[in-house]
């Protein structure tokens, strides 16, 4: 027995060198994750307007075009028990927040990273911004969250060949050389981005999703009306491929209990862009997310509703 | 939990450990320390149906032991038709009930009636249909007089639940596993290296073979109107490899954790892609399922004793059933029946046990008589996974319509070379280990250390290189 286990342990010696090697090796690339979290270390008492959300707004919102300073915090995938987690770690830090642009897609409501295909990426939040909400052994390792030829095609790009793994500006926009897609483009992501956000609404799974998310909302205004923070509430546009193949109960479900929510708070508004019609093929990069001359329109938009609120 | 994820890579170990260090002394303590763990097993996936399947476990373990103790026969009757029907009626509400009640409502619609079925909305608990046939081949067997009822209930109990085969088989006989679990186990050395590389193997198959496979089979199937003829062969040829490597994996794993701890079970898989013939491929494939039919089905209709056509409808009879013991849908039952309709010819010829031996080495007849026969048997059965993969009987019959086109005859739209020389490495070392348990031993027996410690390695880099987030065994969902 004993011969076993010692055989066990010499064989699996380099394995383990193999892993640890690759795990901090991976640990030590700066990314968007731990740039975000950087600079929330460091300004989140001088930031006026918070953005949160998914890679809509993570692509769609540059806070360069806001009149106040301003940070986008949203990623992609981010749902909204993420972007209250982040919110959460530093609420009592935002000294100066005035508002949080809050992203409500046709998805946001029943949505949670955990349960769909971009769950690997819960290891950023684990990892990188210390939140303890792990569902898998995996959400703690940068080698187990992803295949290793993944990981050898990030560690290659750093260490080889000097490329940067941060793709956001330095206030948090990641749509930066997103020019338009093309019209075939257009019509494929519009249909597969469309199947891929629609859920099946009724059942248990996602009923229970869209709960925990509206009381989310609920959770984060009780905290703003107590410090006469506002909340704009926003559905980004999307080109009318994506439209035409999204279920409308989930749309409708979705803009009447944020009208709801706003109707009955007064901190809180609701801008509802998905079928703006000033957004043309040219603001997309595909059927749901916009472009960078897109995403300069809707910052804009964002920040003159901002300012007209005020 | 699943065999390859690393919960279960944390859990195996430990429970290892206080199996050899901490309960080594006791064969009670041992036989303990494995039904907790088997239940810590089960629990970690939904732990509500562990009731369920503590109930089912009672329910035989009490039925055993009334038969054994019966003083009439029709007393253990009542106690054994108890135990099928309570079994079986588990399953039938579980994985059946929908089924049954819609298939209802759709024949009823053909004569202008409309009826709303009441279906129920629960979840299939994992490895139902696998520790059924446990309990089941159990009462049968006590019931027959071929083995007495166990009165120890851990040690019955571990028979049912034993973590290794708990979820997806293989299905074991009470004849081969419990007097394993009844009797001392000492460290084998051997073994447990034996055990350590048939896990290995299992992974390799299971990540590398049946999960890369499972991306393009799972991309041409959910779109299957989109691609050429051509593009549909390819997608149902790498279905075939999914599917053995998913569940052969499973069963390499389930054998190879088995082992670790002193236990053998029965063999599930012995290379069926090389089989000469469809009666073959049915002794090498799911082997513990096919004898369990054969045993508690085939044999006590008739087997083939009667006339031809006894053997042909116990035969319809058993693929049937097989079919639909893999789920409740008409595409399981078709399939069935194809596998039927290609046993049929062997069967009425009496030609169906002329290959019982493994396939042979090399040289000219191979290539001239079994190489084409393996072929054959091979297009056969890619064909016939074509029903076992469909949503249903339409989409089966659309994608079979998109092979015969014109379009078979252009390139594949979709051609992952790096998965078609990975097969093609795969089925090299299949093939050179076939005269073994599992195709990694012939290089873990043969090879000098450093060959075979390099061969382990390279397996395990490419695990992890194609290592994702864990996917679910295809078989679980039996």
């Amino acid at each position: 027995m004993k011969k076993f286990i010692l055989k066990i342990i010499l064989f699996s010696l380099p394995v383990w060198a193999m892993i640890f090697s690759i795990e901090i090796s991976l640990r030590n690339i700066p990314n968007d994750y731990s740039y975000k979290k950087k600079y929330l270390d460091k300004h989140a008492a001088e930031i006026e307007t918070l953005i949160f959300g998914s890679s809509h707004s993570f692509r769609g919102i540059n806070p360069a075009f806001f009149s106040g300073k301003a940070f986008n915090a949203s990623h992609v995938s981010q749902s909204l028990n993420y972007d209250y987690e982040i919110f959460k770690k530093y609420q009592d830090k935002f000294e100066k927040l005035k508002t949080i642009v809050l992203l409500i897609s046709y998805s946001s409501l029943y949505g949670k990273l955990e349960t769909g295909v971009e769950s690997w990426r819960v290891k950023n939040y684990v990892i990188y911004y210390g939140i303890n909400t792990p569902k898998s052994i995996t959400d703690y390792s940068e080698f187990l969250s992803n295949k290793l030829n993944i990981n050898k095609k990030r560690l290659v790009a750093y260490y080889k060949l000097h490329e940067s793994n941060i793709t956001c500006t330095t206030l948090g926009w990641g749509g930066m050389g997103r020019k338009s897609g093309n019209e075939k483009d257009l019509i494929e992501t519009g249909k597969t981005a469309a199947k891929r956000h629609t859920k099946n609404i009724h059942s248990e799974k996602y009923q229970t999703i869209f709960n925990n998310n509206v009381s989310i909302l609920h959770s984060i205004i009780k905290w703003s009306q107590a410090r006469n923070i506002k909340i704009l509430f926003f559905t980004p546009p999307a080109f009318h491929t994506y439209r035409e193949h999204i279920n409308i109960e989930q749309l409708n479900t979705t803009i009447e209990t944020i009208n709801t929510i706003v109707s009955n708070n007064n901190n809180c508004m609701y801008i509802n862009f998905f079928d703006d019609p000033n957004f043309i093929a040219k603001d997309f990069y595909d059927a749901d997310h916009l472009s960078e001359t897109g995403a300069e329109k809707l910052s804009k938009l964002i920040n003159y509703k901002i300012d007209e609120w005020k | 939990m699943l065999f390859n994820s690393i919960d279960f890579a944390i859990f195996l170990p430990i429970v290892f450990i206080l199996y050899w260090f901490v309960t080594n002394k006791s064969l009670k303590a041992q036989n303990v320390l494995l039904l907790a763990a088997s239940y810590f097993f089960y629990a970690c996936w939904d732990w509500r149906f562990l009731f369920l399947l503590m109930f089912s476990t009672l329910l035989d373990y009490f039925t055993g032991l009334k038969m054994q103790d019966a003083t009439n026969k029709s007393n253990k009757k009542f106690w054994f038709w108890l135990s099928v029907i309570v079994n079986l009626g588990f399953l039938g509400v579980f994985k059946y009930y929908n089924f049954f009640a819609e298939s209802f409502a759709e024949a009823i619609a053909h004569v202008g009636l409309k009826i709303n079925p009441w279906t129920l909305n629960v979840i299939l608990p994992v490895g139902i249909s696998f520790y059924t046939f446990h309990g089941l081949s159990y009462v049968i067997d006590i019931y027959k007089g071929k083995i007495k009822a166990e009165r120890n209930f851990v040690d019955y109990a571990v028979f049912v639940s034993f973590f290794p085969l708990l979820v997806a088989g293989p299905i074991e006989r009470a004849t081969h596993l419990l007097p394993q679990i009844k009797k001392e186990r000492t460290f084998d050395y051997t073994k447990a290296v034996d055990g350590l590389r048939q896990i290995l193997w299992g992974l390799f198959k299971k990540i590398v073979i049946a999960d890369c496979c499972a991306e393009y089979a799972n991309q041409i199937f959910n779109n299957s109107a989109d691609y050429s003829g051509s593009t549909l062969v390819l997608g149902a040829v790498f279905f075939t490899f999914q599917i053995y490597g998913d569940f052969s994996g499973y069963s390499d794993i389930a054998l190879g954790t088995a082992r670790l701890f002193g236990i053998e079970l029965l063999r599930n898989f012995a290379f069926p892609y090389f089989s000469r013939d469809i009666a073959e491929f049915w002794r090498r494939w799911h082997i513990s399922l096919s004898s369990w039919f054969r045993d508690y089905l085939y044999i006590p209709l008739g087997g083939s004793k009667g006339g031809t056509w006894m053997k042909v409808r116990n035969t319809f009879i058993i693929f049937i059933v097989s079919g639909f013991w893999h789920g409740a849908n008409w595409t399981f039952i078709v399939w069935g029946a194809l596998n039927a309709l290609y046993f049929l010819p062997l069967l009425l010829t009496n030609s169906n046990r002329n290959n019982l031996e493994i396939v042979r080495v090399g040289g000219k007849p191979f290539i001239f008589n079994e190489l084409p026969k393996i072929l054959l048997t091979f297009s056969l059965t890619v064909f016939a996974w074509i029903f076992f993969r469909a949503e249903n009987i339409s989409h089966a019959l659309s994608y079979i319509s998109g092979i015969f086109s014109k379009s078979v005859f252009s390139l594949p739209s979709i051609r992952p070379y790096y998965l078609i020389l990975l097969i093609a490495l795969f089925m090299l070392v299949e093939w050179l280990g076939r005269k073994q348990q599992y195709a990694l031993a012939e290089f873990g027996l043969r090879w000098k250390r450093p060959f075979r410690y390099a061969m382990y390695y390279a397996i395990i880099v490419a695990i992890f290189w194609f290592a994702g987030k864990e996917q679910q065994f295809i078989y679980f969902q039996f």
